[in-house]
């Protein structure tokens, strides 16, 4: 990663202590990992790899964009309407005049100018961000549903076949945004979401434009839930407007099952990943162990509240000792 | 076994195929698919087969009782040594989720995909692998847009609208004043089978709809909608109810407000049937047969073993009036109390229906 020379060594310390609570969740996530290979040897094929990271793809983005805002100090509800009107946009889009790179835009736009609006709402007429995004909720997916009533629309098999095919572009993709995020907070605007996520006057007192920090934040997160929408409709094949619904409530348990507090400040973004990739691979696991249905609602009730407790646990031990 | 890439026998190593192997692979395999009877098989798959079930969500009572039948059929043809494991997915309404559970039943080789769908659109790419592989797909209920399936079964909504407003008109003698209460609304079920009992209602325009209301399949906002239209409507000749609980709940707000009871429609919820014995209604009913979950295993077992079946197998919508409510009443205590009592299916009736 992206470390830094001259402070090499207390970088390290620094981000050691930040990995110790999520030991803990490292744990649980990589035997899940190991247990998936074990009962699905394919899944270290090139393809097999590219398919499970296609399915987890866009739970990985929404739950980056979650907890961009948690961070922040924030939360929004608004995820997966966003979702879908990425997915409508694309795939009203592609098939016009600008073709896939104008629907691209499109969709990016429309993300970041739709976030920009949110925060620019909560952050000067300090409004909770839990009210705004609820009823932002509510127009996005109005608006998804007037521009595809039902399922439909284009996107060029080329596109689905590159995103979403036997190559593991989606996974290269998830990397080369971390890469952009971990870049992202090198800026003083990255280090200000932690900060006035953490200590809004603090911040605002040492020279954080805690506004616009947050005006900044609501737009990567719009950009990023649209994004996994344009993946939706390729990996797909087609546009659908109520699809991203269930994102909404996925993307708040992925990060906090990934140790991002509601409280801001708190939690770190490789934590949400992992959280989000323990919430996909537990699907799959669960099916190769041939779970009944309702057995699966139970075990995955279990399975998140194990991965809370046992970093907890680690912890209370670790402080015995 | 001639197809390896495809074999339960794979070894580790050959799934280890850099990408374009695989893809070359996957060509040359949807290649040789013409030689097939039905659609998606390719006749390298032998009998035990395994069945993967994979629901968009199993917690109503529709659907449990379609799993029930499902399960039967499998232990029917387990006995018969044609299927040796049914493997059963919930997708807990997540079109996504769904898309997971089928590329997992891909990855663990099922010869056979019984699927109700959770989206038109969301599954047809991860459908079409399936089907490129070999798998036999089957498609009921709840029908995806892609034609890569081995067969897709259902019932005619549209029908099921117009038979309903038919019966309606005749009871009616063409004229009076009538209630539509319809399903949820920008379902595409409750949408159609309003669409389709539009034609007959045009022919009859003497028949006047008062009003119309969208509420759930269920009985209890059904009624509290029904009760409130009685307030203000004095005079109502019938009521065109367009499936699940409504037209129970319809019948008890009657009852409730001690109003004479009128002809109803509806569908073969236990609820409607008794209280349609009960209080001596005039009543037609028909269904969306939870035996199509049977029938959907039934269908990719025969294709699995090479026999041809239609793309498109339309059942025809079993109907319940006065002469044949108390076959189904006789049977009522085989079902839940808040179920649907389906009519009785077998074999026989499977074979002819294939055979269309």
């Amino acid at each position: 990663m992206s470390a830094i020379p001259s402070s090499g060594w207390l970088y390290g310390a620094i981000q050691r202590g930040r990995n110790r609570g999520l030991g803990g969740l490292y744990l649980v996530v990589a035997a899940f990992l190991v247990l998936y290979a074990v009962l699905f040897p394919g899944i270290l094929s090139v393809s097999g790899f590219s398919k499970f990271t296609q399915n987890w793809f866009p739970l990985a983005l929404v739950t980056m964009a979650q907890a961009l805002l948690m961070l922040n100090g924030g939360i929004t509800l608004a995820i997966g309407p966003l979702v879908s009107l990425g997915a409508v946009i694309a795939a009203t889009t592609m098939g016009g005049a600008l073709g896939v790179p104008g629907g691209i835009l499109a969709v990016a736009l429309a993300g970041l100018a739709i976030g920009a609006v949110i925060g620019a709402i909560v952050a000067h007429l300090r409004l909770p961000a839990i009210i705004v995004t609820l009823a932002g909720s509510f127009i996005i997916t109005g608006v998804a549903l007037i521009l595809l009533p039902r399922p439909g629309g284009f996107i060029p098999d080329w596109l689905s076949t590159t995103l979403a095919g036997h190559t593991p572009v989606a996974f290269l993709l998830l990397v080369a945004i971390l890469l952009a995020w971990k870049a992202f907070l090198a800026t003083p605007l990255g280090i200000g979401i932690y900060a006035a996520g953490d200590n809004p006057i603090g911040a605002f007192r040492s020279g954080v434009p805690v506004e616009r920090v947050k005006i900044v934040a609501f737009a990567l997160s719009g950009l990023l839930a649209a994004l996994a929408g344009l993946f939706v409709a390729a990996q797909t094949g087609s546009g659908d407007p109520v699809i991203g619904t269930p994102f909404t409530l996925n993307s708040i348990a992925a990060a906090v099952l990934g140790g991002v507090g509601f409280l801001g400040g708190k939690g770190t973004m490789r934590g949400a990943i992992c959280g989000s990739l323990l919430l996909s691979v537990m699907i799959n696991v669960m099916f190769f162990l041939g779970f009944p249905p309702v057995a699966q609602y139970v075990a995955q009730g279990l399975i998140i509240v194990g991965a809370v407790a046992v970093p907890e646990l680690l912890k209370q031990w670790r402080a015995r000792r | 076994m001639k197809t390896l890439e495809n074999s339960p026998t794979v070894s580790r190593r050959s799934r280890l195929l850099a990408g374009a192997a695989a893809a070359a692979a996957i060509l040359a395999l949807s290649a040789g698919s013409a030689s097939a009877a039905a659609n998606c098989i390719k006749g390298d798959r032998k009998a035990p087969y395994t069945v993967g079930w994979a629901n968009i969500y199993s917690v109503p009572t529709w659907m449990k009782q379609t799993e029930g039948t499902i399960a039967a059929e499998v232990e029917e043809l387990k006995k018969a040594g044609l299927v040796k494991d049914l493997m059963i997915t919930d997708a807990q309404g997540n079109a996504q989720t769904q898309i997971q559970h089928i590329q997992s039943m891909i990855d663990a080789n099922v010869d056979a995909i019984v699927v109700i769908a959770g989206s038109s659109n969301a599954l047809d790419r991860v459908i079409s692998d399936a089907c490129d592989k070999g798998i036999a797909v089957v498609n009921f209920d709840s029908l995806v847009n892609t034609d890569k399936v081995t067969a897709k079964i259902n019932t005619d909504s549209s029908e099921w609208g117009a038979g309903a407003a038919k019966w309606l008109a005749d009871q009616l003698g063409g004229k009076g004043k009538i209630i539509v209460m319809n399903g949820p609304a920008g379902i595409s079920v409750s949408d159609d089978r309003r669409k389709g009992a539009q034609p007959v209602l045009d022919a009859n325009p003497d028949l006047e709809i008062i009003t119309e209301t969208n509420t759930e399949y269920n009985v209890a906002p059904a009624q509290e909608a029904m009760t409130s239209l009685l307030f203000v409507n004095p005079e109502i000749d019938g009521v065109l109810s367009l499936g699940g609980a409504i037209s129970a709940g319809s019948v008890m707000a009657f009852d409730r407000q001690g109003r004479e009871q009128v002809p109803i429609t509806g569908e073969n919820a236990r609820q409607f049937l008794e209280l349609w014995k009960e209080k001596g209604l005039k009543g037609w009913a028909t269904m969306q047969p939870n035996w199509l979950g049977a029938l959907s295993v039934y269908t990719a077992v025969q294709a699995l073993e090479g026999k041809d079946v239609p793309a498109f197998v339309k059942v025809p919508l079993p109907v319940i009036d006065d002469s044949t409510i108390d076959t189904y009443l006789a049977r009522a205590d085989q079902f839940p109390a808040d179920g649907y009592i389906y009519s009785d299916y077998d074999k026989a009736l499977f074979d002819k229906l294939l055979a269309q």
